[in-house]
């Protein structure tokens, strides 16, 4: 096993803290060494920047000004040089760059040891890291933040700077008020809670995002930044994986990113079966698409790719049609920034109903139907399904 | 060449979130109350490990950290076929974050002895992180292959089929290893009679049923209780607030007929008819 190192405690610290607290005794305000760097970890496949990447430097724009610190961003790849460029009109100050054939796709071990050995040779750790909760993401964060010994909070939803003050005397060594933290808000389970969750005592403070929660900035062809290429010494243990075949899978339907409809299954349709029917309704829809909760795909009605909410996708069509979802928070973060939204469902009191913007309380097996029914008859016929359009 | 010969499944329990038991008013959870439940995304994890064991006949272990209850999810993978099982328990390792869980169990792993494969869920259902499977490969230098949904061991290697955004890969890597199993795993099998049969023999044979369920603490596992549970933990939850009920705005249609709700909805939800197809 590798020595791992230890989290540290903080060790600058300042005596008196500008505030004033009544009678009991002041906590000290404690600041952990940074260099006040918010940095971001681009994600591309074969030199195409994700979505999430330009999400990411929105948000961190934001982060890094509220710090008064830098915005950078790691791009690694092969021939990748010229996409620095976008990272900086998206809002990058600086792009440290590491091309080189191995980089090319990305494998867990070369990614995590060229980005931590440069972080680790800086005098001061960055501020804070962000990844996209991409599979890619969600695959390099943990062992990016392991190595580094520091803590990661998966997947959050909304990202802010502020102050905490730690009163835990469970935890006396901990004791103190510690300004600019990173805020790392996420939903939480119990299907109705926010955990704002923060780790102060170690930088970087790391985080990944979900992808289409953040808003990119406008691309500023203007802006200016530095691009650094940074050292790339990867050893033979990095290569004990390798990529034999890429396969794009081309969805028989549309991406859910991109569909302007979606309808989505839960639990409430009682079978798999249910989702031939909600293929018909999403075949009388251009540009449609068909999603599910995550019940339903833990249970393999559905497969993966076609999950939304928290741990799957999140989407924005200008129409959501929801059958048999309750409308837990796990599902609801995924898609309430949906223009138009129904809701299907027997139950009267499903959270579903209080964030909907119409609702239907009936047997899906009998509103659908007839949904279909009356959307053939305004606009002519549908096309009957011949094959699922599941992705 | 590698045929694997030890394989290590982690697991965890979990609270039921379907039940309501066990859910306060506030919307957290209080533990001891709540239903049991195996984390569902480890039924994979559990089920890739036996695939292995049925290739080559590897010996199976099931390792879980969680309080004395947490046995019940040991028998459960003992009836599906898991040779032995570690139970890591111990008041210290309370409050854990996933890096102060991820140290607990490398140790534990550590403790077990030589391995071929780690298999683990891809997240659990009470955390959703998907960072503990590999933080632990982080801490024992393995490479990792996550989101694995299908996979196969070939000239010494384990190939796997990757979920990606789009699509998919097929990678090989090196073993030893660890694995983090996606929910679109397709090999899911039930525990079998037999193997119900097999547990409650044992769970009338106190001495048989610790042989095969082994419950270790810190100090057994040589883990330093300094890095585990809150003090080892570098994030804490700083505060949860209830989600405001949104909206409020829904136009609700209930008590009358089904066509005379759709008709209403169709006259007032304009995107109906704008994306519909002509």
């Amino acid at each position: 096993m590798t020595d791992t190192p230890q989290p540290s405690a903080p060790n600058a610290e300042t005596p008196s803290a500008p505030v004033t607290p009544p009678a009991a005794e002041p906590l000290p305000t404690i600041v952990t060494p940074s260099n006040k760097e918010v940095v971001i970890i681009a994600e591309h496949f074969k030199g195409t920047l994700q979505p999430v990447t330009y999400e990411l430097l929105g948000i961190g724009r934001d982060l890094a000004d509220k710090l008064g610190g830098k915005l950078s961003c790691f791009l690694l790849g092969f021939n990748i040089k010229e996409q620095a460029q976008s990272l900086i009109a998206a809002g990058a100050d600086e792009v440290y760059l590491a091309d080189h054939p191995e980089l090319e796709l990305y494998r867990t071990l070369p990614y995590k040891r060229v980005i931590t050995e440069f972080i680790k040779g800086w005098e001061l750790p960055p501020h804070i890291v962000l990844l996209g909760s991409s599979t890619t993401g969600r695959d390099l964060a943990p062992r990016v933040a392991a190595c580094l010994g520091t803590g990661l909070t998966a997947d959050c939803t909304e990202l802010d700077i502020g102050p905490y003050e730690h009163t835990n005397k469970a935890d006396p060594d901990k004791l103190g008020i510690y300004p600019g933290c990173l805020y790392a808000i996420r939903p939480s389970f119990g299907e109705s809670l926010k955990a704002r969750i923060l780790g102060p005592w170690n930088n970087p403070q790391m985080a990944t995002a979900r992808p289409g929660t953040f808003i990119p900035l406008k691309p500023d062809a203007n802006r200016t930044g530095v691009v650094t290429d940074i050292p790339i010494n990867l050893q033979g243990e990095d290569f004990r994986l390798s990529v034999l075949e890429i396969v794009h899978e081309i969805s028989k339907g549309v991406d859910l990113a991109d569909a302007e409809v979606i309808v989505s299954g839960g639990y409430g349709l009682g079978s798999a079966d249910g989702f031939k029917l909600m293929e018909e309704l999403a075949a009388c829809f251009k540009n449609s698409g068909v999603g599910a909760s995550r019940k339903v795909v833990d249970v393999g009605w559905i497969p993966y790719q076609n999950q939304i909410g928290q741990t799957g996708k999140t989407v924005r069509p200008k129409l959501y049609i929801a059958c048999g979802i309750s409308g837990a928070i796990q599902h609801r973060v995924g898609m309430d920034k949906s223009t138009t939204i129904i809701a299907i469902n027997k139950d009267a009191s499903a959270p579903i109903f209080k964030f909907a913007h119409h609702g239907i309380v009936g047997d899906v097996y009998q509103v659908v139907p007839e949904l279909i029914a009356q959307l053939k008859a305004a606009q002519g016929s549908c096309p009957t399904v011949k094959e699922p359009a599941l992705v | 060449m590698t045929t694997p010969q030890n394989v290590l499944v982690m697991i965890k329990q979990v609270p039921d979130q379907s039940a309501k038991a066990g859910i306060n008013p506030d919307g957290t959870i209080d533990r001891a109350k709540a239903k049991r439940m195996l984390n569902p995304f480890d039924r994979f994890g559990l089920q890739g490990a036996l695939t292995v064991k049925k290739l080559t006949g590897a010996k199976v272990t099931a390792i879980t950290m969680g309080p004395p209850p947490a046995v019940e999810i040991l028998l459960e993978a003992l009836s599906q076929g898991v040779d032995k099982c570690i139970l890591l328990s111990d008041r210290r390792l309370a409050a854990s974050d996933t890096w102060a869980t991820s140290y607990a169990l490398s140790k534990v792993i550590e403790y077990t002895g030589p391995f071929d494969l780690i298999f683990c869920g891809l997240q659990t259902t009470d955390g959703d992180t998907a960072q503990v499977g590999p933080e632990i490969a982080e801490r024992l230098n393995l490479p990792q292959v996550s989101y694995c949904e299908d996979f196969k061991l070939e000239d010494g290697k384990f190939l796997a089929r990757r979920v990606m955004e789009g699509g998919h890969q097929w990678v090989s890597m090196a073993m030893p290893g660890l694995v983090t199993v996606a929910n679109s795993y397709h090999h899911l099998e039930y525990p079998s009679i037999r193997g119900v049969q097999k547990v409650q023999r044992l769970q009338r044979d106190e001495e048989a049923l610790k042989a095969l369920i082994e419950t270790v603490d810190l100090d057994i596992v040589k883990a330093d209780p300094k890095e585990c549970g809150l003090k080892g933990s570098p994030t804490i939850v700083a505060r949860t607030d209830k989600v405001g009920e949104l909206g409020g705005s829904c136009v609700l249609h209930q008590g009358e007929t089904i066509p005379t709700m759709v008709r209403d909805v169709m006259g007032a939800a304009s995107a109906l008819k704008e994306f519909a197809l002509a």
